[in-house]
């Protein structure tokens, strides 16, 4: 035991001491809103303005088209159409003429026929499809006021069904969307950073046992202590390396956050009151309500138990693999045929989690989250649905065993694997040293 | 000290014998050499002994005890692979190995500075050993190795890689060592660079022991009764007289100095007399086998 204590200080310290630690840790925050701001500028930076004018020849469309940020419409006079569009060639401060014709006998057909948009330069895709949808609006407008339905009846129809869910097993708790909304998102970000994490620092723990090979430093240490305890050490060490990692990352987020809110408000504040503003603040109000309503409704005692045991049972399962990885080969490129094993069945994990988000207690979502090779992540991004007891506990208890069973295996393969210099273990060999 | 006793260790199920029926004895406070070519069994046999791999039969014991967990930290081993962690520093570094072994950190720091005394590198332990040159980390390495003060020492190929004035203060060192009565394995296939330091060794070839013992006693059981001799102001005659009755090879002549070799099975001291009249004795040996030679010879004759 004090041989893995030692062993696990030794990794933290220098792992937590190398400056690309140091400035990934502190940098990765920045860099990530860096990183949103620069893709917010791109989105906005495409953003097109464009100017059409319009030549309505029907009268339908006054006041009807309108225009905003991003498409303004311009009323002109039907005369002169010809010279309007000589004169549009070349000319930069106008994108286009919409031509809209006379509607004779109520013909919409004729009159979709005979229009047209004159452009001098490409128009975007996203312009074109907002100018056809403001026209198709006002002819529908057009075509209900010939059957003279009034506005409020027509209100009416649009009014959607909402079907309100209420589930038994949960005290007749009603099951709202935004509530379903919350539930996936909780479920995808637990899921991801299980994933990333798992990832990430598994390949670190690879790293690092292919560093004591190829420093030839790893004899010298297993004629001290036994290979197992080295595996452990280091497995160990990697996990206070992630978890400094995290806990900075949060304490960081977290006073990021203080600040930032503070200087919101205070920015609201000296706002002079905008009625439309306020309105907006309302609704925002409203739907964070909501939100931390329906949060507080989930289990949270239980999902952070199941996140935690599935988060580090699966953590020390792939890692032991990627050790085991890291021991068998002799260079950072032999590693990637082998660390395709352990990427997969994560991956499988992940991406059949989000199919189950449609239907978190099907068969599919049942069997992800039993199986151990992918249970680390499709259990935690199912259990803010709420996951019967047994399964839970039968899960656990396979990936316990099958988390035992791996570091054995591992420990057989590194204890043989990390004396091997100079040649690449074919899987033959590994098969070999672990029934060995 | 240390009993090797009907060691066997096969690889690949049996297939690959790394040692067939292996058995030494390391007296105390002596430097015991295992030599033999590459492949012949010496790191197998030491990585049983470091506890590293097991043995398939066979049992070691240790100042009469039965070879067990408990003697690692009186071990000290330095392998023929050997490295440190590049980006530790070296005091660091030290400790970590120290306390692996069961130091205590003070103990561990005590006795390092003790090393760097004595080898003058104290002003190294705040530097990270990538910023050291090779033969700087050579030093480490046998620092490391010694540092937990081991009843046993154990140097797998223990010069290869060290220039000249690293490798004979190491040697100093390791016969240091031994007249405080630590007891030294040596492993090397490049038996020339040992074989003065050596007071025992044990000669493998092919996963077998050849022959072992004193070295005294090795090369003479492998002399074979060869004299080389150098005259000078040679009478022709008496030289005819001395070559029908001894045999004689290996004749040069240089600067009117004579030197051949000659085979004799009795006493020496007849030659001598009988040279005596051939011409001025410049030099007269008896021509010992190097441990090379007796590794061939036993190699040949064994099989």
């Amino acid at each position: 035991m004090n041989h893995i204590f030692l062993i696990t200080k030794r990794e933290f310290l220098t792992q937590v001491k190398k400056k690309s630690f140091i400035i990934l840790t502190l940098l990765a925050p920045v860099m990530l809103i860096a990183f949103g701001a620069v893709v917010g500028l791109m989105f906005k930076a495409n953003e097109s303005h464009s100017v059409i004018e319009v030549v309505d020849k029907s009268g339908l469309f006054k006041n009807q088209l309108k225009s905003d940020d991003q498409l303004k419409y311009v009323f002109v006079s039907t005369a002169d159409e010809k010279s309007k569009i000589n004169n549009l060639k070349g000319n930069e401060s106008l994108d286009g003429i919409l031509i809209l014709p006379e509607l004779k006998n109520q013909n919409f057909a004729e009159l979709q026929r005979n229009s047209r948009l004159v452009i001098n330069s490409k128009i975007g895709f996203d312009t074109k499809k907002k100018i056809i949808a403001d026209i198709n609006d006002v002819i529908k407008k057009e075509k209900i006021k010939q059957l003279g339905i009034a506005e409020t009846q027509l209100n009416d129809l649009d009014k959607g069904f909402t079907l309100k869910t209420i589930n038994v097993s949960e005290n007749n708790k009603e099951d709202s969307d935004l509530g379903f909304g919350v539930k996936s998102g909780l479920s995808i970000l637990l899921m991801y950073v299980t994933f990333m994490f798992i990832i990430i620092y598994g390949v670190r723990v690879m790293r690092s046992v292919l560093e004591e090979k190829n420093n030839r430093v790893v004899e010298i240490i297993i004629s001290s202590v036994k290979p197992f305890e080295l595996m452990m050490g280091k497995i160990l060490g990697v996990t206070l390396v992630a978890l400094t990692q995290f806990l900075v990352w949060i304490t960081m987020s977290v006073i990021g956050a203080l600040v930032l809110n503070t200087g919101f408000s205070s920015i609201q504040k000296n706002i002079p009151g905008g009625n439309e503003e306020l309105a907006d603040k309302l609704d925002v109000a409203q739907i964070a309500t909501q939100i931390s309503h329906s949060l507080l409704e989930l289990n949270f005692p239980l999902i952070i138990f199941v996140f935690i045991v599935f988060f580090l049972l699966g953590y020390i399962f792939y890692s032991s693999i990627y050790a085991a990885i890291g021991s068998a080969v002799d260079n950072e490129t032999e590693t990637q045929q082998f660390t395709l094993f352990a990427i997969l069945p994560l991956m499988l994990g992940m991406y059949g989690s989000f199919s189950l988000m449609n239907n978190p207690d099907g068969p599919l979502g049942f069997w992800l989250s039993i199986i151990p090779f992918t249970s680390p992540v499709a259990m935690i991004a199912r259990i803010p649905f709420g996951v019967p007891a047994w399964q839970i506990a039968l899960s656990i208890g396979l990936l316990l065993g099958t988390t035992i069973f791996m570091i054995f295996v591992a420990g057989k393969i590194y204890r043989v694997g990390i004396l091997m210099y100079g040649n690449k273990a074919t899987l033959k060999e590994i098969w070999k040293w672990i029934r060995g | 000290m240390l009993k090797a006793e009907h060691i066997i260790k096969t690889y690949n199920a049996g297939k690959k014998v790394a040692l067939d029926d292996f058995s030494i004895h390391v007296p105390k406070a002596s430097v015991y050499g295992l030599l033999g070519p590459n492949g012949a069994g010496k790191t197998s046999f030491i990585r049983i002994i470091n506890q590293i791999t097991q043995a398939d039969s066979g049992e070691i014991t240790i100042n009469g005890q039965k070879l067990n967990p408990s003697h690692i930290k009186d071990i000290g081993y330095m392998p023929e692979e050997r490295g440190l962690y590049k980006n530790m520093t070296v005091g660091d570094q030290l400790l970590y190995f120290g306390e692996l072994k069961g130091m205590s950190k003070n103990d561990a720091l005590t006795e390092a500075k003790k090393w760097f005394d004595k080898l003058h590198i104290d002003q190294w332990w705040k530097k990270k050993l990538s910023e050291l040159s090779k033969g700087m980390a050579q030093k480490i390495q046998f620092v490391v190795t010694v540092l937990h003060r081991p009843h046993l020492l154990i140097l797998d190929e223990p010069f290869s890689g060290f220039d000249p004035v690293n490798a004979n203060l190491i040697k100093d060192q390791i016969i240091e060592l031994k007249n405080n009565g630590t007891t030294i394995i040596l492993s090397t296939h490049r038996m020339e660079s040992v074989e003065e330091m050596c007071d025992y060794v044990a000669l493998i070839d092919n996963s077998k022991k050849i022959i072992d013992g004193r070295v005294f006693d090795v090369r003479e059981k492998f002399k074979k009764n060869i004299f080389g001799i150098t005259l000078s102001e040679i009478d022709e005659n008496n030289f005819a007289n001395f070559k029908s009755k001894y045999e004689i090879f290996n004749l040069s002549t240089a600067n009117n100095l004579v030197s051949f070799d000659v085979k004799n099975d009795t006493n020496q001291n007849n030659i001598i007399s009988d040279l005596i009249h051939v011409g001025k004795v410049r030099s007269f040996d008896e021509k010992i086998p190097s441990m090379n030679e007796v590794f061939i010879n036993a190699v040949s004759n064994n099989s």
